[in-house]
């Protein structure tokens, strides 16, 4: 359903700062699929997922998307398919706009959009009803502009949007790294709970190891652009951190040497 | 005393619509769009060369109007298409429009006190000639006249930004990267704020020519400066919290900063002073809340788009 053929992505070409961030990556991805990416600083895990996002476009390559070729596509002609969630609270949601505006645009995810009232009773209603279920109390405060919320409220609204239209594909990228641990946990967990409630084909970057254990059904590791290791289900749910660690340095030849990953709780 | 407010609300009127277009860009789609300080004169120039030509007034002033919505549209595209910066993208199309102006009206000035304008017009329609009204009776009518114009461009706006497509247009200035996730192409919509704000200032352009009698390439000099301050004004009295505050705050902030324009004539204040003293305050205005709250923003006004750009490239 997604797929990435031999995809490179180059920044700063044919100058000393050239980097490779993603050499020759290849993944088929399984409708369904809960992959979770782990590797170090500057890996390209980011990239990846900007590259599927078509914020940024591949040198090289080829990505298709319900075998679909869309790999000049720019990010808002995939946007009909494609949730996605960066770690900045600020970042997937309008501050200016209310709740329930925030939520009548994801509403219109990927469609026309005409010169109809935006927000309609029935969809009032439905918004209501989406909120409720995350248990944050925002479904009483639809009419309240989203720069008042907290950040943990505003990545569970940011997560409503990305999955009000169920797409297709869901990339999170370390969406819970701005958040204090107790708010992380509750977003993770909110997650979680979304992605198999929709069975909604994801990628995320985690936060912290434990994360990457604990959610998904497989795990990857990227390595200077590449992915270097693809855990089923069964494997990595029998994982501990430090065996996990132990198997990233085996296969990249390096230790694990992103400190942030394997301290954050 | 009763000229400064007839006066106040007849320009006031005639500039919020103008008013209305600079929000939009500055305020709205945090895009600090100079083009208006060249469709407000074309707006006129349009107008005033049709009517001397026999053109209906009324479609004179929709002529003035549309030449606007052209001129915003040739700094969308070239904000847009061709990459070209903001700023640089209005003072490229408010210089061509000098030429447009001068080349359309054959010299620098078209006077027009002979012939029916605008607001006389409308009145044939109800079969009023004008020399059956007092100049009280004239005054009157053509205030409520442009009361209930600009009021109808507030209501159709406040119901625009409240549509599928305005929220769009909202959250372009808001949040460029969110909206564009979603599946907008920002492109598009700030090519269509654009067009409808440079539209607004054209037709007030169109209106001050009916209303002062003539058209003269100069008379866009200052009117960004003027309008600004009268969104801050407005945004200073009503709040800036609520699209229809901020909208129907930028309507009585022009009528506020004519009234105040009017008094000043009265108290024979040196007009040439006007200019450079609406600049000070609007700098005042967006200076003084900086200094009292760093931390907080100032009034919005203007928003610069650069820094959001600069972002998204640097992702
Ligand atoms: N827009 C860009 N311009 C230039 N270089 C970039 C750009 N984006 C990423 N890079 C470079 O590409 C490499 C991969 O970056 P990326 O952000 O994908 O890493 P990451 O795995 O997400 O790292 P982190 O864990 O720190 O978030 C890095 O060397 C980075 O400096
Ligand atoms: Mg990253």
């Amino acid at each position: 359903m997604i797929k990435l053929t031999n995809v490179y992505k180059v920044f700063f070409p044919n100058t000393s700062n050239e980097v490779l961030a993603l050499n020759n990556i290849n993944l088929d991805l399984n409708p369904g699929d809960f992959i979770t990416i782990i590797g170090s600083n500057g890996a390209g895990k980011s990239t990846f997922l900007k590259v599927l996002a078509g914020i940024e476009l591949p040198d090289a390559g080829k990505v298709e998307l319900a075998g679909k070729d869309v790999t000049a596509y720019p990010e808002y002609l995939r946007a009909k398919d494609i949730g996605r969630i960066d770690q900045d609270p600020l970042a997937s949601t309008a501050s200016e706009m209310t709740i329930e505006e925030n939520l009548a645009m994801a509403y219109k995810r990927g469609q026309v959009r005409g010169l109809r009232w935006a927000i309609t009773s029935n969809k009032e209603k439905l918004f209501k009803e989406v909120l409720a279920e995350v248990g944050l109390g925002l479904e009483n405060r639809l009419r309240v502009p989203v720069r008042t919320l907290s950040g943990g409220q505003r990545q569970a609204l940011a997560l409503v949007i990305a999955t009000l239209a169920e797409p297709k594909l869901l990339l999170l990228d370390e969406h819970t790294a701005a958040l204090d641990p107790k708010t992380a946990k509750q977003i993770m967990d909110l997650t979680g709970k979304i992605v198999s409630s929709k069975k909604l084909t994801t990628l995320m970057i985690p936060h912290n190891m434990e994360q990457a254990i604990k959610f998904g059904n497989r795990l990857m590791m990227m390595h200077r652009g590449q992915l270097i290791l693809d855990l089923g289900h069964e494997e990595k749910s029998m994982l501990t951190v430090p065996q996990l660690v132990e198997r990233f340095s085996t296969a990249s030849g390096t230790a694990f040497d992103d400190d942030r990953v394997l301290l954050a709780t | 005393m009763e000229n400064i407010i007839t006066s106040g609300l007849q320009q006031g009127f005639i500039y919020g619509f103008m008013a209305l277009g600079v929000l939009l860009t500055f305020r709205i789609l945090g895009f600090p769009d100079l083009t208006v300080e060249g469709s407000f004169p074309l707006g006129a120039a349009i107008t005033a060369k049709a009517i001397v030509v026999g053109a209906d007034p009324l479609l004179a002033v929709l002529l003035g109007a549309l030449a606007g919505g052209v001129a915003g549209a040739a700094t969308g595209l070239m904000h847009t298409r061709m990459k070209v910066n903001n700023i640089l993208a209005g003072i490229l199309t408010t210089s061509a429009i000098y030429t447009v102006m001068l080349r359309t009206m054959g010299r620098p000035n078209i006077p027009l006190l002979t012939n029916e304008n605008f607001f006389d017009r409308i009145l044939r329609l109800f079969n009023i000639t004008e020399g059956t009204l007092s100049l009280i009776q004239y005054k009157t009518v053509t205030i409520t006249l442009l009361f209930v114009m600009v009021l109808t461009a507030r209501l159709l706006l406040g119901w625009f930004l409240k549509t599928d497509l305005g929220l769009a247009v909202r959250a372009t200035g808001d949040n460029e990267k969110m909206i564009r996730s979603l599946g907008v192409n920002t492109d598009n919509t700030k090519l269509l704020t654009l067009i409808i704000s440079n539209f607004m200032v054209a037709l007030s352009g169109a209106l001050a020519s009916q209303s002062q009698g003539f058209a003269d390439v100069g008379m866009g000099i200052g009117v960004l400066v003027a309008s600004i301050a009268s969104v801050i004004v407005g945004e200073m009295l009503f709040g800036s919290r609520g699209l229809s505050m901020l909208l129907t705050g930028a309507i009585l902030g022009s009528v506020i900063y004519r009234a105040l324009l009017a008094l000043g004539l009265r108290l024979n204040l040196p007009a040439e002073d006007f200019k450079a003293v609406t600049a000070i305050l609007v700098l005042l205005a967006l200076f003084l809340p900086n200094i009292k709250t760093r931390t907080q923003k100032p009034l919005s006004l203007p928003q610069v788009t650069e820094n959001k750009e600069k972002e998204v490239g640097q992702e």
